[in-house]
């Protein structure tokens, strides 16, 4: 991972249309400004994450059946 | 062609009921190819079924049926991508269900609902960031409730495992009538 030292007002900039910019640093957390094209997509990292473990979990829902014939996977994933 | 699954046996899918996703599912980045498949009952899920991975299934529900106001407010590049106009005709939507061993545990994903474009075939999970709906919404009760006053069920209530895929283009015409 590349890191690099910012003060507040200065930027990153990622391609010709990405800019990343510290608005704001208060107590343990820091404010970040976003510029880029449309289609690029920026989330909360932790949504993102959230969404996925949830699709894992839902992606091994049993089927409610009356019968007991599927064996259960007890798999970690 | 035959869609190999764990949870409802072998199906008999025509082509053009198959989903793309182009994009995946959060998680599932790989799988492109999906069915809906549905139980030949009165019991209330239906299942994303991926076409080449039998294990992976999510059960669905339409939103509408666990929040009455629930409406998804698309972004530009969801809208794009699902090849869609401003007022969502020819759409469905679902919301991801998960069952867990205790089934009374079930949740809803409201926040990130799948929708379909039933036309092209395709179809994507959205995000909808502007929208402040849960991602564990616990649903039991009110299904209960829901399954109560609409004659149906929760759980299959007959022993006989009968699935079937469901064509889109039925899907298409029963939207086009409720309009």
């Amino acid at each position: 991972m590349l890191v690099l030292t910012r003060k507040l007002g200065e930027a990153i900039a990622i391609d010709d249309d990405i800019k990343i910019v510290v608005v704001q640093i208060k107590g343990g957390q820091v404010r970040l400004g976003i510029e880029a094209p449309h289609h690029t997509k920026i989330h909360r990292e932790e949504i993102y994450i959230s969404i996925q473990e949830q699709n894992k979990l839902a992606a091994e829902s049993q089927n409610p059946t009356p019968v007991k014939n599927v064996a259960k996977s007890v798999r970690p994933s | 062609m035959i869609v190999e699954t764990t949870r409802f046996g072998s199906i008999s899918v025509v082509e053009e009921d198959i989903l793309t996703f182009s994009e995946g599912m959060l998680g599932f980045s790989k799988i492109d190819s999906y069915v809906l498949v549905e139980r030949m009952d009165e019991s209330l899920f239906l299942w994303l079924q991926a076409v080449k991975k039998p294990s992976v299934a999510f059960p669905l529900l339409e939103p509408q049926i666990l929040d009455r106001g629930y409406k998804v407010e698309l972004e530009d590049e969801d809208r794009k991508s699902l090849k869609l106009g401003n007022d969502l005709s020819g759409a469905k939507v679902f919301c991801i269900i998960t069952i867990p061993t205790d089934p009374t545990k079930m949740t809803a994903n409201l926040k990130a609902p799948i929708v379909i474009n039933l036309k092209k075939r395709i179809a994507k999970q959205v995000i909808l960031h502007s929208q402040d709906y849960p991602i564990r919404k616990a649903i039991f009760s009110d299904l209960q409730q829901h399954c109560a006053t609409h004659q149906r069920t929760i759980f299959p209530t007959t022993e006989t495992t009968a699935y079937q895929a469901i064509h889109l283009s039925d899907e298409m015409k029963m939207i086009l009538k409720e309009v």
